[in-house]
């Protein structure tokens, strides 16, 4: 077995797992912590839980949360699904400024972002605020939407297309009936991708508020600098939860994608689409 | 085509955000000329400008070292071992990221786990304390723990293309192990250790949350000032020259390192 | 010709991308009802042709008529006709009901008609049973009836098959031959088919066209075309032949010269027409039309020796050396004398097994 091969390595590679794994132990136990210093284990309790679940500030800052991510993933999707079909068909050149597009979104530190995006709905008196915010993780979520796309349509067998426009079907028919469920298993990875990152959003969201209610990472942020308490925690699991829950959502639809189902019932279903 | 309106407003998004940014700073320039410059000279900017490179710097090297082994490792494993492990890897990357820099305060502290692990190996005497938070060494701790998957999964996936029967090759003429990473897994996983590199390089420069939780507000990186000259200051003008400061260090950078990616060999 | 009789008719037809010329100034007619087949090596411009009149390529210049119609500039989805392709392109959300349906959905046609229609196709393709399979539990066999009842089903002006057959192994290949050819009398559409296989095409065509870096060479019968080839390309194309240079010395009636051939001495050669007086040809002689005997060689044959005999079953390809000619090819069937390697041998043709071809340019 490799691990023989190579204790170093093995050794390594398990203390950085460990290292990997660690905080989120530490977030986790100390969020059962009933001493608020955090400096001693004094006894498991559930008190912070329910401190979390009853503060005003977190649920506020949890449905503002909710809907930025829901609205900016599905703008994120329009952007990147509308972008990826385009770059499909588009010469070199154009495709070069696209990739950079899409590459600088991903690349380029968030502050540099944010601050420029300020900057320009500043000077369109564009006001700040939950839109503000949306649009700004649309921006940049959707660069991560389109690297999922693009991967997905680069596996497409083009002929599809066309067997369908043999067969009567207009483009946009053909897109209907026969690329967007090709596509559907990676534009709900991308979706989920975009909800993901937005949810944990901090530096846009911080710039593009203005003195509309914070997203919860932003209370977080609040939270941590004024007082520590295990509540803190408490959150923290609570949107450790969340993410990994739906980001393990995305893997599963997009690994299973190609495994097609068997079952006549689903094959029935989609014969009631295409009805 | 109705699919290029909407890729052209994002191109203008994003092409204007950068254009505002140069406006701002050159209409206030006209008054103000190379004063924002000058005042950027001053040593207390250019302490955390040097800061922010240094730990750019370093933790990029670091995520590259821990990266390096831990992604040939798990090249070298079966194809379910590396499932798992690429899953043990990418699940904390998933989880809240204020939580996870966070959690570091909890570790980090004087009196936390880290300082108890100490005192108990006998490390430290009773009286002294790590004094790690709220230092530049908490904020690279931070930086190096946030981007690490981001620096393994590149190189995992350069070196993952290599047929494994190329290291039995190496061992048949004769490498020993450490001349058949030398030769044979470095050079392959460059194109992943650069391409990781500008992932975690860039990024870290302007980082903002990691700093501010991990400095303190006493450690301050690039990113912070920035931040704090558009929330608190209210100088947008020096936060826009800061910016694009930061943006030209970085395009240099990222120019540099591009050109090792695409020759493989640095350009003569 | 009038539009009752052609089904599809190229006329000056052009395709370049760029610098490059795929099809240069083509005018070809194909009749209705027929099995028309265009062959050519890769690269000659044949997928590029059946995919302009599919419409999946707009020509440079020229015309295409499909039914008479001029559909030049008219979209893939408005044509009547349907294509075959060579990857299947089966849609993988789909079951092969679905699948073969797919054209008459996007016509509307009424759902009682649509089923009947199906069900139909799917008999014609001997698929009953696998209505409500996936492509992906298909053979690549089946999943190339689906392909073929998925286009039939819209009873199209004329049928394109873009080397339908390329990826399946050779018995499978031979049986589905035969499929296409019966289906073809049974459903009485233009087939139009497109290979690199020239022995595919012959088999199950009623006329083919040889094509060649954009130009159409020869258009004929199957037996035509390996008869009495236009070109030097096409007798090299459409079978194994041998090649004698010679000089045509005078004409000797229809289509029949007398021509001097080195190494062989003064023959009478059957030829295309119009060759000159001096003209250079090369003179074409299949393998099976090579006669070999044992006793030396007589006035007009040709003194070789055998390199080696190849069995394959059915028959025996036999390589000749001769000190006057070069390298020959010979195909003989089992039961011949047997000749062995090393033995001296005479090779002679008979005057109508010969035919003269320009020499290529």
């Amino acid at each position: 077995m490799n691990i023989r091969r190579h204790p170093i390595g093995a050794v390594l590679s398990a203390l950085v797992i460990a290292f990997l794994w660690l905080p989120l132990v530490v977030v986790f136990i100390g969020s059962f912590d009933t001493n608020s210093l955090l400096t001693s284990w004094t006894g498991a309790t559930g008190h912070w839980y329910s401190q979390a679940v009853n503060d005003p500030n977190v649920r506020a800052g949890f449905e503002t949360t909710l809907v930025i991510a829901v609205l900016s993933s599905l703008l994120s999707l329009a952007i990147a699904l509308t972008g990826a079909l385009w770059w499909r068909r588009a010469p070199g050149r154009a495709r070069l400024i696209y990739d950079g597009l899409v590459y600088s979104r991903i690349v380029v530190p968030e502050v540099v972002f944010a601050s420029a995006l300020f900057f320009l709905f500043l000077k369109l008196h564009f006001t700040l605020g939950l839109p503000a915010i949306v649009i700004g993780h649309a921006v940049l979520n959707s660069a991560y939407a389109t690297l999922i796309l693009q991967a997905r349509l680069i596996g497409l067998d083009p002929a599809l297309e066309e067997a369908a426009a043999d067969l009567g079907a207009t483009p946009w028919r053909a897109f209907r009936r026969v690329t967007l469920i090709a596509l559907m298993p990676a534009i709900i990875a991308a979706g989920l991708l975009a909800f993901t990152f937005s949810l944990d959003d901090v530096v846009t969201s911080y710039f593009l508020q203005g003195t509309s209610q914070s997203p919860l990472p932003i209370v977080l942020l609040g939270m941590i600098r004024f007082r520590i308490t295990p509540e803190i925690n408490a959150v923290g699991v609570f949107v450790m939860l969340l993410t990994v829950a739906l980001l393990s959502l995305a893997v599963t639809v997009l690994s299973t994608a190609g495994r097609l189902g068997r079952s006549s019932r689903r094959s029935r279903l989609v014969s009631l689409y295409e009805r | 085509m109705t699919l290029a309106c909407f890729v052209i407003p994002l191109g203008l998004i994003f092409v204007y955000s950068f254009g505002s940014e140069n406006l701002i700073n050159f209409n206030v320039e006209f008054g103000w000329t190379t004063a924002n410059y000058r005042a950027f000279g001053s040593s207390l900017y250019l302490d955390t400008l040097l800061r922010s490179v240094v730990l750019s710097v370093g933790t990029t090297l670091a995520c590259a070292v821990l990266g390096l082994t831990l992604a040939y490792f798990i090249s070298r494993q079966g194809p379910r071992t590396q499932r798992l492990l690429l899953a043990a890897v990418i699940i904390p990357f998933w989880t809240s990221f204020i939580v996870r820099t966070y959690s570091w305060v909890d570790v980090l502290q004087n009196d936390g786990p880290l300082d108890n692990l100490a005192h108990t190996l006998g490390i430290l005497g009773p009286s002294s304390h790590i004094n790690l938070l709220y230092t530049p060494w908490s904020i690279g701790i931070g930086i190096v723990y946030s981007y690490l998957p981001l620096m393994i999964l590149p190189i995992y996936v350069s070196l993952e293309r290599i047929d494994p029967a190329i290291y039995n090759a190496g061992a048949d003429l004769g490498a020993t192990p450490w001349r058949q990473f030398r030769r044979i897994v470095l050079p392959l996983a460059r194109p992943g250790l650069i391409a990781g590199s500008i992932i975690v390089g860039v990024p870290a420069m302007g980082e903002y949350v990691i700093p501010e939780i991990l400095g303190g507000g006493k450690t301050l990186m690039v990113g912070n000032i920035i931040a704090n000259q558009f929330q608190e200051t209210g100088n947008y003008p020096f936060g826009a020259a800061l910016s694009v400061t930061l943006m030209a260090l970085l395009l240099i950078v990222l120019f540099v390192l591009r050109r090792y990616q695409v020759t493989g060999e640095p350009a003569t | 010709m009038s539009s009752t009789t052609t089904a599809i008719t190229l006329d000056a037809v052009s395709k370049s991308f760029g610098e490059l010329v795929a099809v240069r100034e083509l005018d070809l007619d194909v009749r209705r009802g027929e099995f028309f087949s265009i062959i050519g090596p890769s690269g000659c411009g044949k997928t590029t042709t059946l995919r302009m009149v599919a419409g999946f390529e707009d020509p440079t210049s020229g015309t295409i008529l499909v039914g008479g119609r001029d559909v030049t500039r008219i979209r893939p989805y408005h044509r009547s006709v349907n294509t075959v392709f060579q990857s299947y392109a089966l849609f993988p959300h789909l079951d092969v009901w679905e699948n073969v349906a797919f054209g008459l959905r996007e016509a509307r046609r009424p759902r009682a008609e649509i089923a009947t229609r199906v069900q139909e196709a799917i008999k014609l393709v001997q698929l009953e049973g696998r209505e409500h399979s996936r492509p992906s539990q298909l053979s690549g066999g089946q999943q190339q009836r689906v392909a073929l009842a998925r286009a039939i089903v819209n009873r199209p002006d004329v049928l394109l098959l873009d080397e339908p057959l390329g990826a399946l192994d050779l018995k499978l290949r031979a049986e589905l031959q035969t499929q296409l050819k019966d289906l073809h009398r049974a459903v009485g559409i233009t087939f139009c088919y497109v290979t690199h296989d020239q022995g595919e095409a012959f088999s199950m065509s009623d006329r083919v066209a040889v094509m060649n870096a954009g130009v159409l060479e020869q258009v004929g019968a199957p037996e035509e075309v390996y008869r009495r080839p236009q070109t030097g390309f096409v007798a090299d194309f459409v079978g194994a032949s041998n090649r004698l240079r010679g000089r045509i010395l005078a004409a000797d009636g229809e289509g029949r010269y007398r021509a001097s051939i080195d190494g062989v001495g003064e023959r009478r050669v059957s030829g295309a027409g119009g060759l000159a007086q001096g003209a250079a040809v090369v003179v074409v002689v299949r393998p099976e039309d090579l006669e070999l005997s044992v006793t030396p060689a007589e006035p007009g044959g040709i003194a070789a020796t055998v390199v080696d005999v190849a069995f394959l079953g059915a028959q025996r390809t036999v390589r000749l050396e001769s000190p006057a000619v070069g390298a020959l090819v010979a195909s003989t069937s089992g039961g011949a004398r047997s000749v062995e390697r090393g033995s001296a041998v005479g090779v002679t043709f008979r005057d109508e097994h010969s035919w003269a071809v320009p020499v290529a340019v």
